[in-house]
């Protein structure tokens, strides 16, 4: 054991790469911060809680399913999926969260020497994951605050393998809207795959977005993933799937962790599944409401605010995003902040219940007008 | 000369037989790594002092010996088993009046024959580096008109070595030399940091391809970067937005918790900093200065339990508290357990800004004379901007509050994450 010295082991990749770190369980922050309460805000959780359904099999699940293994890969929930969108099964591939699914998208397309295109200023995992496995991430500034198709398409080469593209967008919420895709698809033109990431598709309501299950369907280099941890409010269970032709499933498959999903899990998606689409109405009911709370009052104190899809907003702050982070702990309210977005000065906002959304305009107004009158 | 392990490793029995070894293997080396005679004799001798110390204070010791190429400079570490304060002589001052401070006048040669020297203990090792820099030509900065920007500025991304050579100079001709990072004088040594990644630039152009800008950072820990500017060749202000912007975006996703100035200059942005106090300085035409320090985490505070000493607790309270970093402080209370007899401290000087800052190295019981002496002689090199640091993550340089305290520095700042966790800083007042 002495002489082992680990370090000559790790590759420069990995050494030169940071873990991310969550962040702490609430009572421990609660203590830190000296409150008798926290709102999660910094998560883009759906703070209704499951669909109903959802209720009846957590409630139901025994203590005699624990000992057994889960379904190694999801059969039942992928005949359900099918159903749902008219599918074949086959082209469905389950994770552990769709964090999951993108790990094994690289792993089964890229090889040394290869590269990822994506923003630079979207959900950091595509990056991430890429790095820490010696894959070059090549990042497109954001235009207008969306995904750039033409500055992608020049950023290709003969090594991209994959095109990350997160419709619509976390944080901006920007999408591309259907021609904007078939144009970018049909420019891309089977050169590489596309994976078009739609973990808060459900949030979307306009007639011109583009539906991610349809284009699976006319370009075979599309994978579309999605997550039960958003709109689905299944966060803790840790449920993602991606949807593709069957063929390329069959390829990604080969890199995929059987039994990554364990039965809770999988019994509680199918079951997200059949509710009739009241949840998801009341869900959108409540951002609704969230925004026209929210947006006024960033108007009303001249602060910059992106409000796209998607169940959370931005808003630029004349502090650093870390520090109001720091003041807005202090009264119970979590935010997400943004330098590590590379939007440096904003903060993101989870959209969630009217009390809750009172009580950050409560909490908010008296921050920033101290800051305001500094 | 890149791409691979350069180090050379010898190890050896603390015996004064491997002396001419040792000599040697330092003599042959360093100059393949680019140290001129002067200096590769300075480092020679350092070497060989620290073993005839180590054979004739533990005879037989194993001792690791290693040598690393460093770019602009290179080093020397040795590992062996011991008790740290046995090197208090490598206190700059100390005195060599006893005949027990006769015998560590080598360790005490050795010091004063390097540009730096760590001390850090892993177990029972203790590993001690030595530094030695290259030697680099100095320039001497002209007055510099600031320039017109013409058209949009643009982040330049892996600044040619001519190009940073440029902007040193400038930064030299536009800014009192306080207020610049003393490596800009030499910029030859600012390039093979850079190159080294000891020290990261980015500098902006306008569409004519002029300098309008420069700021430079480093990672003086594992999670804190500290940064010097942005430093503006221009008459309007437009590069100071973008070139903290970058090293804003540029550090987001790293490993580091924290940015904090080094020598923050009047063109950085504030908004995007919090105040952490400042420094008061003496110029050395005796006029006072003060010079703010500029803080900003970098993700979301998860609280952290620093070590803290009645002395400055109170002090460390009201810092946290404005600046709302929740912070459990854990008081350290002396309970009468021995302490190694001697204290050792490293000093970074910058005599030409009369300025010098201590870090503890090992807490001894002799720390607050040990303290004192520094004072007494840095007041008489004319030096008088005197500061200590300490990092809170350790309960041994917390201790030494009051020793501080005692000699006449109070508690100015906390650098939050600014070491392995926050860092106290004392000015002498
Ligand atoms: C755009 C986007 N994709 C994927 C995920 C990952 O979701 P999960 O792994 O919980 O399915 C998130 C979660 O924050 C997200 O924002």
């Amino acid at each position: 054991m002495h002489n082992f010295d680990y370090t000559q082991l790790v590759p420069s990749y990995i050494q030169a790469f940071e873990a991310y770190y969550p962040s702490k369980p609430d009572p421990e922050l609660m203590r830190l911060y000296g409150v008798d309460h926290l709102h999660r805000l910094n998560n883009n959780e759906n703070a209704l809680g499951p669909p109903p359904e959802v209720a009846q099999v957590v409630e139901g699940f025994t203590p005699m399913a624990v000992p057994v293994y889960p379904n190694g890969d999801c059969f039942d929930l992928r005949q359900s999926l099918a159903e749902r969108f008219d599918k074949d099964p086959e082209q469905f591939l389950v994770g552990n969260g769709s964090c999951e699914v993108i790990a094994s998208v690289i792993k089964a397309f890229c090889e040394k020497g290869d590269n990822i295109i994506t923003a630079d200023k979207t959900f950091a995992v595509y990056e991430w994951v890429a790095e820490f496995s010696g894959f070059e991430a090549r990042l497109i500034p954001l235009k207008d605050n969306g995904f750039d198709p033409q500055a992608m398409l020049d950023a290709m080469d003969r090594h991209t393998k994959i095109l990350f593209v997160c419709n619509p967008n976390n944080p901006t919420g920007t999408y591309w809207d259907r021609s904007t895709m078939k144009g970018f698809l049909d420019a891309v033109d089977n050169r590489a795959v596309v994976v078009i990431d739609e973990a808060y598709c459900e949030y979307v309501e306009n007639d011109d977005f583009p539906d991610g299950m349809a284009l699976v369907e006319q370009y075979p280099n599309v994978v579309t993933f999605r997550t039960f941890s958003k709109m689905y409010a299944l966060a803790s269970l840790r449920i993602g799937y991606l949807c593709a032709n069957a063929e390329m499933v069959g390829v990604i498959r080969r890199t995929h962790i059987v039994y990554s999903v364990n039965t809770l899990a999988q019994r509680a998606a199918a079951a997200a599944l059949t509710n009739d689409g009241s949840f998801i109405r009341a869900t959108r009911e409540m951002v609704r409401e969230a925004k026209a709370l929210l947006c006024p009052l960033f108007d009303e104190l001249g602060l910059t605010h992106v409000c796209g899809q998607g169940n959370y907003l931005m808003v630029k702050v004349p502090v650093s995003d870390t520090l109001m982070y720091r003041k807005l702990m202090t009264q119970g309210i979590m935010v997400r902040t943004m330098t590590g977005f590379r939007f440096p000065n904003w903060i993101r906002i989870s959209l969630v219940q009217q009390p809750v959304m009172e009580e950050f305009c409560r909490v908010f107004r008296p921050v920033m007008e101290e800051i305001q009158g500094r | 000369m890149k791409g691979f392990d350069q180090s050379v490793s010898v190890s050896l029995a603390a015996d004064i037989a491997w002396v001419p070894l040792v000599q040697s293997v330092v003599e042959k080396w360093a100059p393949v790594c680019g140290l001129d005679d002067s200096k590769t004799m300075m480092l020679t001798v350092a070497a060989e002092e620290i073993v005839v110390h180590l054979a004739r204070m533990a005879p037989g010791t194993q001792v690791r010996f290693r040598l690393e190429p460093g770019g602009w400079h290179v080093r020397v570490e040795f590992s062996f088993k011991a008790d740290a304060s046995d090197l208090w002589a490598m206190n700059l001052v100390t005195k060599t009046d006893t005949q027990e401070e006769i015998d560590h006048l080598g360790l005490l040669v050795a010091s004063r024959a390097v540009d730096g020297f760590t001390l850090g203990f892993e177990g029972d090792t203790l590993h001690l580096g030595l530094r030695k820099d290259r030697a680099y030509p100095v320039v001497t900065p002209g007055l510099i008109q600031p320039v017109e920007t013409r058209g949009e500025l643009t982040i330049v991304r892996d600044p040619e070595p001519e190009l940073i050579k440029v902007a040193c100079v400038k930064a030299l001709g536009l800014y009192p030399s306080d207020a610049v990072p003393q490596a800009f004088f030499t910029p030859g040594k600012v390039v093979d940091m850079v190159g080294q990644k000891d020290l990261e630039i980015a500098v902006a152009t306008d569409r004519s391809g002029a300098l309008a800008g420069m700021i430079c950072w480093q990672a003086p820990s594992e999670q804190g970067i500290s940064f010097s500017g942005p430093y503006i060749f221009t008459t309007d202000g437009q590069a100071g937005d973008l070139l903290t912007k970058h090293l804003i975006n540029t550090v987001a996703r790293t490993r580091a918790m924290g940015l904090f100035s080094e020598s923050a200059t009047t063109s950085l942005p504030t908004e995007d900093f919090e105040s952490l106090g400042h420094l008061d300085l003496i110029q050395r035409d005796g006029k006072k200065s003060e010079q703010g320090v500029w803080y900003r985490h970098l993700r979301e505070d998860m609280g952290a339990s620093v070590w803290a000493h009645r002395a400055y607790a109170e002090f460390l309270e009201a810092a946290y508290h404005r600046q709302i970093l929740m912070r459990d402080l854990k008081i350290i209370e002396g309970q009468g357990e021995r302490l190694p007899e001697r204290s050792v401290f490293s000093v970074q000087l910058r005599p030409d800004a009369g300025k010098a800052t201590l870090f503890p190295m090992v807490t001894g019981g002799d720390a607050a004379e040990c303290i004192a002496r520094y004072v007494e002689m840095l007041h008489r090199e004319k030096i008088f901007n005197i500061f200590i640091r300490i990092d809170l993550a350790h309960g041994w340089q917390a201790a030494m509050g009051k020793a501080i305290m005692d000699n006449g520095f109070v508690p100015k700042l906390v650098l939050p994450y600014g070491g392995k966790s926050d860092i106290l800083v004392f000015q002498h007042a």
